[in-house]
């Protein structure tokens, strides 16, 4: 218990990190948010009034005080270059970038664990060899070559596929697919390689001599000790997978969080990217808390 | 600032009769129109022989990868929301295909001797989207609106010395100049300028441009932010200008605009049949969408200045006119065109696309020529020697250009300037892309530290050059910085001049100067297209480069 709750403290921190560092980099990028919201040929008065209200004329930790306080009672501020509530923007784009983000990791747990167990099973033989070269060539596409060759075949050529737009799951399989089998092609090599790696060890030739049969041997007690370095990866892989939501939002004419994100940056608006980073920061800790947890549940040796 | 502008092949033709006292009468300026119109329809949407009503009509457009939509027309110059504002509201005026002005919302007007007082009749009946009448009281709101200060609209310079308006009776509205305007007519016909509801400006407030409401064939019915707009048909619609061809209602139900960035998945789109338009087709696909029998490619030049680069002319060394003259000479705009657009976009001689009145297209074209051992030469002679890396030094001083940019590769220009810098180099110039957001690139800008920038913008009349030259009125955030008593002093006098064959000289003797002080090199004429699906008829482009889809139709 003093270890789930020592890293849940250590998550908010890492949370509270994040969202400190962001506000430090974006006040001091140039550029004046006032000014870019009363236009170019405002008058001065205008860009002060306008400073006053937004606050921006205040020192920065004046700014950031009013920030985590904000924070405390859940107000993520209003966008400078809208006025709108920020939570209500990020609210209503989150639902597409989540669905996603959750299916894709989806696929690449689902696929990179079973091609990974095959391939190791098989080792060396013709059937490794093909699922290493498809996860190899997979791995190694840009996502943005992989998601328009997606189009062409499944969208133009086949016509199963819608190719833009989000709300529906037809909607979702080109993105999905194309997110999923990428990030598959680095997961299945690496459960593989962990795979062969314990079939090696003494434990599993004990194991086959006390004349267990092969599939236990394989589910109950390999696959256990090798999801340890997978689940690992699996942090590292959530974090790309929401760094390339920009590229494949706009691909895909999807609605979403990357591409609000990127704009948000352009126009400097400190607190939409605020919001959008704290967003982020909150999933990518929470899955990282979980792959944490995870590791006593795989494998009871180790103790928390 | 954003831009684009599409426009069309001939050039006006400046009627020198004085236009004093001059009325318009809605009739006859409409049957002109009409046959004009008529005549160009050839290369329009085909006409639906038995144009079917209903349906929806659901067009891929580029709309950059911002996230936000606003269709507030005084305050987006921003081409690719304007392209849909067109189909929400309306005008006063309407552009004609011979680039001269008809009535649309305003019947008819009287302008005084002065010049100074335009006395506008409304056209009766018509009502916005929200059921609010459109009235004098209406358009004054409007007007006042835009040059409200404190609201800070994007639109504001197109409505010149406006002072104030009166209503003088429900449908007639006198508009009071401080001085002469020769722009307003034309700058009414304009997006920019379009009528909007004043009592939705009031009901939403900040976020008016998020729940547009217009008096046009199609009235909002809600947005994706970011992704999609949809428009349903506007029941009560029948205040189509002249140039339409179809009157009454719309005839779809619904049109939905998709916002798709990316290129190739536009093309895709509109191949699989997921959307049954798409414009902005890049060059590599053109030809081949010509050539398929299930598809048809609208084109039309966007009226506009012509996309161009600009050295900052207050940096040194820039401010020296012959190492600004060497710049230009080291360059092949004819090459960088064909190579980066395939043939599809002609090459840029003036500032003004050619077929805005007062363009001096015709008489710049093949005024000068490529001429890179010139260039070497100049650059000699000014002491800048080429150094170890082959970049001209002097003084110890580096001959480097930044280009300053924060729109990324739209209409593929940073492909542009990528070659742009390569034939610079040849010359010993070093050139580096300096991508900015938004903000660091207003910084920089206001600052002065760029030495180039490019850019074009969408506009109607040749006005538009004053806004760019003339500096009390330009914006800080242009990185154009020049400032030219002779070109100030004719683009006052253009704005002010009445008689159209003198007025035209003024911009064109400013364009000359342009290009003789290499103020600004145009590159290409941007040649705004549609693409439709067989099924679809009826789409057409109007005189600025926008598409209509009022008499759009889908059959099955």
């Amino acid at each position: 218990m003093g270890y789930v709750s020592k890293r849940i403290a250590g998550a908010l921190f890492v949370v509270f990190g994040a969202v400190t560092l962001i506000f430090i980099v974006l006040y001091w990028l140039p550029g004046d948010p006032a000014q870019l919201i009363a236009g170019d040929d405002a008058s001065p008065a205008l860009v002060a009034r306008l400073r006053a209200q937004l606050g921006s004329d205040q020192p920065l930790w004046t700014q950031y005080i009013h920030y985590i306080q904000g924070l405390a009672t859940g107000d993520l501020g209003r966008s400078f270059a809208t006025g709108e509530s920020v939570f209500s923007r990020l609210a209503a784009q989150a639902p597409a970038t989540l669905e996603l983000a959750a299916f894709s990791l989806l696929v690449t747990v689902v696929l990179g664990v079973i091609l990974g167990m095959v391939s190791a099973v098989h080792r060396n033989d013709w059937i490794d060899t093909t699922i290493q070269s498809v996860m190899l060539a997979l791995a190694s596409m840009p996502s943005f070559w992989l998601g328009i060759l997606f189009i062409l075949i499944f969208s133009v050529w086949l016509r199963w596929l819608p190719a833009i737009g989000n709300g529906s799951v037809a909607q979702l399989m080109l993105p999905v697919a194309t997110m999923g089998l990428a990030s598959a092609g680095r997961l299945a090599p690496m459960v593989r390689n962990n795979l062969v790696e314990v079939l090696d060890e003494p434990f599993v030739a004990t194991l086959r001599a006390k004349g267990l049969l092969e599939r236990p041997v394989l589910y109950q007690h390999v696959l256990r000790s090798a999801l340890i370095p997978t689940v690992t990866l699996l942090g590292v892989i959530v974090g790309e997978l929401l760094g390339g939501l920009v590229v494949i939002e706009t691909l895909f004419a999807r609605q979403g969080l990357g591409r609000i994100i990127a704009e948000a940056i352009g126009n400097k608006d400190i607190p939409m990217v605020q919001g959008a980073v704290l967003f982020f920061a909150v999933v990518y800790v929470t899955i990282n808390l979980f792959v944490d947890l995870s590791y006593r549940w795989i494998d009871p040796r180790i103790a928390l | 600032m954003t831009n684009e502008d599409d426009g069309e092949i001939d050039d006006e033709s400046p009627r020198s009769t004085a236009r004093r006292a001059l009325i318009v009468s809605g009739a006859g300026v409409a049957a002109l129109g009409g046959l004009a119109y008529w005549g160009l329809r050839g290369h329009g949407a085909k006409s639906a022989a038995a144009a079917q009503k209903g349906g929806e009509l659901v067009v891929a457009f580029d709309g950059t990868s911002s996230s936000r939509f606003g269709f507030d027309p005084h305050n987006s110059g921003f081409a690719p929301h304007n392209r849909i504002i067109r189909s929400i509201y309306d005008n006063l005026t309407v552009l004609l295909p011979d680039q001269t002005i008809g009535p649309w919302l305003a019947q008819s007007w009287e302008i005084s001797p002065d010049r100074t007082r335009y006395d506008f009749t409304l056209r009766p009946g018509v009502r916005f989207h929200d059921g609010t009448a459109f009235d004098a009281a209406a358009v004054k709101a409007n007007f006042d609106r835009l040059v409200d200060k404190s609201n800070t609209l994007y639109s504001r310079q197109s409505l010149g010395p406006y002072a104030s308006s009166q209503v003088l009776a429900p449908n007639r509205l006198r508009v009071i100049l401080s001085e002469p305007y020769e722009p307003l007519l034309r700058n009414l016909s304009m997006t920019k300028l379009a009528i909007v509801s004043p009592a939705a400006v009031k009901k939403y407030g900040k976020v008016f441009a998020q729940n547009p409401v217009g008096t046009g064939p199609f009235r909002f019915a809600g947005l994706t932010q970011g992704t999609e707009i949809g428009l349903e048909r506007n029941p009560d619609y029948q205040w189509s200008p002249s140039t339409a061809a179809h009157n009454g209602p719309a005839l779809l139900d619904r049109l939905t605009f998709k916002n798709v960035p990316e290129e190739a998945t536009r093309v895709a789109v509109l191949q699989s049949g997921q959307a049954l338009a798409a414009d902005l087709i890049p060059p590599q696909n053109i030809l081949a969408l010509k050539a398929d029998p299930n598809f048809q490619l609208l084109e039309k030049e966007l009226l506009e200045t012509n996309y161009s680069l600009g050295l900052n002319v207050v940096k040194a060394p820039w401010d020296d006119e012959d190492i600004r003259l060497a710049v230009r000479l080291s360059l092949d705009i004819d090459e960088i065109v064909k190579v980066i657009y395939l043939g599809t976009l002609p090459r840029a001689w003036s500032p003004l696309s050619p077929s805005m009145f007062g363009s001096a297209e015709k008489e710049l074209t093949g005024s000068w020529k490529s001429d890179p051992v010139r260039a070497r030469e100049i650059l000699t002679q000014k002491g800048r020697i080429p150094g170890p890396d082959g970049v001209r030094v002097k003084d110890g001083k580096r001959l480097t250009i930044s280009f300053i940019d924060t729109q990324g590769n739209r209409e593929k220009r940073l492909d542009v300037v990528q070659l742009v810098r390569r034939q610079l180099a040849a010359s010993g110039i070093d050139l580096n892309i300096d991508s900015e957001p938004g903000g660091s690139y207003a910084a920089k800008i206001t600052a002065n530290d760029f030495d180039m920038a490019g850019g074009a913008s969408f506009h109607a009349d040749p006005d538009i050059l004053r806004t760019a030259y003339t500096p009390s009125v330009r914006s800080a955030l242009t990185g154009n910085k020049v400032v030219d008593p002779e070109i100030i002093a004719w683009l006052a006098a253009g704005a002010r001049e009445a008689d159209l064959t003198r007025r035209a000289e003024f911009y064109r003797k400013a364009q000359r100067k342009i290009i003789a002080k290499t103020y600004a090199i145009p590159i290409y004429i941007l040649i705004y297209n549609f693409a439709v699906s067989r099924r679809v008829h009826g789409v057409t482009i109007d005189a600025h480069g926008f598409p209509e889809f009022h008499g759009a139709s889908i059959s099955s």
